[in-house]
This record gives C-alpha cells, structure tokens and sequence, in this order.
C-alpha cells in the first residue's frame, strides 16, 4: 500500500480537485481510517483503539505517523488546533465519517451509517452482481444487511443486548481467562456440541461458570460460544439470498465463524470480504467518492 | 419544554393549559367543587356532565417523561414492587407520589397533584391503569370505579356496545352517590356534542399533514394534542382547536414546511419517547424526513360520539380505538393512513413497558412491509430512558432513512 507524503500546498482560492478520500470508521473498539485515490484505489489502511477524546484521536489517526500519507497540513499535523479550532485539511483531501462516532468529528465533509458504509466498502471490492447478504458483528452490534447490487434493501441490527457481538466474545474470554487471539485455536479443539441457552450475557457468563464447576472443557465452551453467536445473528431476520458476506472486525478474528455460519444453510456461498475490518471506513471514503461523482465523476459502489 | 415548530402566536396551547391546570386547582381546594381521576380514553363527558374538575393521570406521566423527572421516580416505584417492566406512567407518576414532586409546580404553580374525590378507570387501553388508580384508592382511602370493555376486537359488535352502555349507567349511579345529585342528561347530551365537535377538528387538524410539505410534525402534535386529551367535552378544547385549525390552513396555503426541504414522509407507530422528543425531532429534521402521521396523536380521533344517543355512541367510540382493536384492523388502519399521508416508511417504536401500545412484535411490519410500507423496530419506551439508547435509535434510524 502506498503511503507517500505529500507536500504541503499553498492554499489558493479556487478548490483544487479531491485526489484522496479518506473514510473514518469510528467504532466502539477501534478507529479504522481508509485513505483511497479518485479511482476507487485503496492507498492505505490503519487501526487504532478507540480513546478519547475521540476528534483527537480521529486526528491523529487521519495525521499519521512520520513519512505516511497525511490528511492533515502539516502545521496541524502535531495536534488539534487549539481553542476548538478545526485542522487544516491538506488541499484536495476530503473525510468522510461513519460508525459510532460519526457524528462527534467536527471537520469531516459527511457522514453516513455502518450499514450503508460497509455496504458500499462490500460492493465496492467485490463488485457482486447479485442479491446478497452481508454479516457484519462489531464490537457492540451485530448487522444483517440484505444488498442487491444497487443498494441497500433492508436490514437489522441485533437488539436490547450486545449477545452476539464483540462484547460478547469479550466477555466470555475474560470469564475463561483466555486471551482473545487464542480463542479460534481452541475452539478447533473441541470435542463436543454444547448449547449455551442465554441470549443475555451476564447469564451466558454465569452458564459458562457453572459448565466449568462441572468439569467440562474449556475448548467445548468456547465453541459453544461460538456457535451461540451465530444463533443470536441468524434470530434477528431471514437470510434468503444464495451468497453470504462477511465484515467487520470480529469475523476477520476469528474466521471460525465463517463456517459456522455456512453449515446453517445448504448451497449457500461464503465470503469473506477483502479487508473486512476495514469495509466500514472503505465505504465511508467511496460515500465521498460518490458525492464527488454528482459533480461529474463516475459512479463508484 | 418546546420541541414544536409551530409558531403558537394566536393559539396558544401552553395558556389553554395553564387555564385548565389553574382551574383544577382551584377546584381541588374548593369545598363545594369535586374532583375525578380519568384515564385518557376513558368516560370523560360522563364526569363532565356531573360538575366533576377532570383530572388525567396519563398526561402527568407525559409530563414526569418529557421534563424527565420520571428517571427519578420510576426507581422509587420499582422499589416498592412495581416491576420495571410495567407501564411506566404508572411507575413515574406513584414514584413522584412518593417523592412528593410534580413538574405540574414548575410549570403551572400547582403545589401538588390536584387530591381526587373519586378515580375512574377504563380498561379499554391496558390493565396497568387500573392497577395505578388502585395504589391511590389505598393510599388515599378514595372510591374506585371501573369500567371493563371487551378487549382487542375484530370489530364492534351491537352486544359489546351493549354491554360497555350498561357499566357506564353503573357507573353514573355509582357517581350520584358521591355527588348527591342525578345526572343531567341534556348536560351530558352537550359534553358528548363538544366533544365529537372537538375531535373532529383534531382530526382536521391531523389531516394537515397530508399537505406537501407538512405544515406541522407528530412531534408538534404531542404538544398540540393536550387540550384534546384533558379538555374533551369543554368549549374551550372545540374554541382551540378551530383557531389552530384556520391557522395550519394558512400555513398549508403559504407552502409552510415543518421540516424544511421534506425529503421523506414516515409514521410514527406506538408511544413516543416524551423525554427523548427534542432529539428524535432534530434527528429526523436533519435528515429531511417529516413524521407526518402517527397511531398516538390520531387515538383521539372519536368520530363515533353522538349527542342523541350519548351513552351507546360514547361506548362505541371507546370500543372502537386502535389499541382495543385486533391485528388485522391495525394492519388496515396502518396500510390505510399510509396512503393518505403519503408515507414511505413506519417507525415502530417498541416501548418496553407499554407492550398493549407496541404493535412489531406480532409480525406487523413484516406483513407491511410485504405490501410495500417498509419499517424499522426502534427499542425504547415512553417514561424510562434506561430502555432507550440514543446511539443505536440514531443509527437504525438514519440507516432506515438511507435505504429509502
């Protein structure tokens, strides 16, 4: 991925064309940031967690580190202005917000939701063809998008408890004392189909603890955890389409997933899609490509 | 608090309520002046025929979640062994009760609640009302008087009104007995009069919002729909709401939008979120999208109200409404209003503690959205903002704007 700097330009009045579209994910864990060029190209990727004050963070996960692709002139590149002043964007860049977060970040040019965002970072790298539907689990939610190749149809976003999202796995490794990324290794080591009954997770804890006090494994658990994922995805709405998508952090850790999911349905294709924890923050910088575009630029999805 | 767009210049809702809330007060501390508890859609004109200052606990509840003085009281009734799961008008009202507080002092100058001489129930929305006007039965050793209608009905049948005709005669037998005095039955011929005069404007006022762009919101109706709720049966609420009515007309006529640039038109399905409705109303405002039409604001349409015979045509008219209706009449009622407003999608607001006023869990807005009215469940409640969070509502909302 390329990551030149660019140098700083005098400001003049006429508005120079937009060469980079950056989109911001800001998420309940982490910061995503995509930077992509006026042909849809991705130019770069970066991750950082989700602190605050959360613009100061935007900041300077948009500024970079020394050497890298910077949407923010460099005399602003340091730290915010002072007094609430807004950064200086480098000419021909523009940013565009989605997640969580999105309405908090004072100086982006839009914004729009996750679902539409990852919809579009989806179509845009996979360029489906037909009716689809992407599984998107966050950290704090969990999201069934039903797609065509044109738009967005209808969707649901899990309800009341965050069972079924990041949290969750959070949650449950915390109460097995496991680290995170141990977790898909373990499960691939179970020996039997156990049934977690809760969809609350306070009480999927308390059946974890009472599993454990009756002596059974802790691979068994945490494949049973896995597989109650999938079941509080697959309540929230049917899946009628024949290709199956999925985004967001969560299925790019722990890929175990995919084929949990997939042995739900017959004949069902699974994807996971290209950069899938970045898919929201692609399809906020595409969003911005394509407003661009009503001003006489091609359309891109 | 003022989230309506309407420019209140001639018609004034906050002083029509300042009058009727004085008034109350005063009868309250009147010796010679009695004062009924009534539930929303329950027998006002009967209390107003007899002389009785009318008294509406629902709208107090309104009052506790809009000025969200209910997240203080609710937990106060929890406390007590009402369940956070039931209606929390019922919660936030007998938890200021307890408290001793009412938004009523900050806003009209009542020391307190106005003390009832007697408390009527109607149990044609829900249970928990009852349930509520008993806690102030014992707590204030006051009688308590019910009526008990057939419930959640295909249609409105002649034994049904019957029957619903013949608690209220009970029940006005039951009332001579705590006022000394018969029932007038030219008075209550007049009470049923202005009311069906009085909502039958409402419902003009309603139907303004079929003019593109919309002259007023669901969100400026939750304000504007007071008087229609505590003054039915009074000349006042009939005055009201023509003068409102001529002034939405010379707004339709000059082209005034509620929401400017109206991009969408939606429906508001279910309770509003009183202490939440500045913020839903900018949310919706900032993405272009009127609410123009809503189950709430239109529950006090009766257009069934009939002066010659005033018991049979107040018992259909109370039989009649959406909330006592079965599934299938709210589907048609729902898909019906869909069309004359214009609308491209329904919210459904899924309140937690008022499940007789959420209508998704039942497979409604799947059977909408198969005919064409698409809709989004928003999870919340009418009283107690632990039930709603202002994130998520955002996203499904805007997401649900988007795909429109």
């Amino acid at each position: 991925m390329s990551t030149a700097v660019e140098p700083d330009r005098p400001h003049s009045d006429a508005a120079p064309p937009v060469e980079v579209f950056w989109g911001v994910d800001c998420g309940s864990a982490e910061i995503k940031v995509v930077a992509i060029d006026r042909e849809g190209r991705l130019l770069t990727t970066r991750k950082y967690r989700t602190l605050f004050p959360l613009v100061e963070h935007v900041h300077r996960s948009l500024a970079g580190h020394a050497d890298e692709l910077s949407a923010i002139i460099d005399s602003d590149r340091a730290a915010l202005p002072p007094d609430g002043r807004q950064p200086s964007l480098r000419p021909g860049h523009k940013v565009f917000a989605t997640g969580y977060g999105r309405h908090h970040i004072g100086f982006v040019q839009g914004q729009l939701t996750e679902i539409k965002a990852h919809y579009l970072g989806v179509q845009h790298q996979l360029g489906l063809q037909q009716d689809y539907t992407i599984i998107d689990i966050g950290g704090q939610d969990a999201k069934v998008i039903r797609a065509t190749p044109g738009r967005v149809e209808k969707f649901a976003i899990n309800r009341k408890c965050a069972a079924g999202t990041g949290a969750y796995i959070e949650e449950l490794a915390h109460r097995l004392e496991v680290p995170m990324g141990e977790l898909p290794r373990l499960a691939a080591a179970h020996d039997k189909d156990l049934t977690l009954n809760s969809y609350c997770t306070v009480f999927s804890g308390q059946e974890v603890i009472k599993l454990l006090m009756q002596g059974e494994r802790v691979e068994n658990l945490i494949h049973a955890m896995y597989r109650s994922v999938v079941k509080r995805v697959l309540e929230m709405t049917p899946i009628d389409t024949d290709t199956l998508v999925f985004s967001g952090g969560v299925m790019s850790h722990h890929s175990i997933l995919m084929p949990l999911f997939a042995e739900r349905f017959d004949a069902v294709r699974t994807l996971l899609a290209p950069n899938a924890q970045f898919c929201g923050a692609l399809g906020a910088a595409i969003h911005g490509l394509n407003e661009e575009s009503d001003n006489g630029l091609p359309n891109h999805q | 608090m003022n989230v309506s767009s309407m420019d209140v210049g001639t018609v004034d809702v906050k002083q029509v309520m300042r009058n009727y809330f004085g008034d109350l007060d005063a009868a309250a501390k009147d010796p010679a002046r009695k004062v009924a508890w009534c539930t929303s859609v329950g027998p006002a004109e009967i209390l107003r025929a007899m002389g009785f200052a009318v008294y509406f606990p629902e709208n107090h509840g309104a009052l506790l979640g809009a000025t969200r003085v209910s997240s203080d009281t609710i937990p106060l009734a929890n406390a007590q062994g009402y369940s956070p799961e039931i209606c929390s008008y019922l919660t936030s009202d007998i938890g200021a009760c307890l408290k001793g507080v009412t938004p009523l002092t900050k806003a009209y100058g009542l020391d307190g609640v106005p003390r009832p001489d007697v408390l009527v129930y109607c149990t044609n929305q829900c249970k928990d009302v009852m349930h509520w006007f008993a806690w102030y039965a014992r707590q204030w050793q006051v009688p308590l008087l019910g009526i008990h209608p057939p419930n959640h009905l295909p249609e409105v049948l002649p034994e049904h009104v019957a029957d619903v005709a013949s608690q209220f005669r009970r029940l006005i037998t039951q009332l001579e007995a705590i006022t000394g005095t018969p029932l007038d039955p030219a008075a209550l011929r007049l009470a049923v009069a202005r009311s069906r005069e009085a909502t039958d404007l409402w419902e003009t006022v309603l139907n303004t919002a079929r003019a593109r762009p919309a002259p007023l919101s669901f969100f400026d109706s939750t304000i504007l729909m007071g008087p229609i709720v505590v003054l039915r049966g009074t000349q006042t609420a009939t005055d009201y709401y023509r003068a409102l009515l001529a002034e939405l007309q010379t707004k339709v006529t000059a082209g005034h939008a509620a929401v400017p640039g109206e991009r969408l038109r939606i429906y508001w399905e279910g309770m509003p979120v009183w202490g939440r409705l500045r913020h839903l109303s900018d949310l919706f405002a900032n993405n272009r999208a009127a609410v123009v039409a809503s189950t709430y604001c239109n529950s006090w349409i009766f257009s069934d109200f009939d002066a010659t015979r005033p018991l049979e045509s107040m018992a259909q008219a109370y039989l009649k409404i959406f909330i006592n209706r079965d599934d299938a009449y709210k589907e048609a009622y729902i898909e019906r209003l869909a069309g004359e407003f214009g609308i491209d999608g329904v919210i459904y607001h899924a309140a937690r503690t008022c499940p007789n006023n959420s209508n998704s869990s039942y497979n409604l807005p799947q059977r909408l959205a198969a005919k064409g009215i698409p809709g989004i469940v928003v999870d919340g409640d009418l009283c107690d903002l632990r039930c709603f969070s202002d994130e998520q509502s955002t996203t499904l909302i805007e997401a649900f704007l988007e795909t429109l």
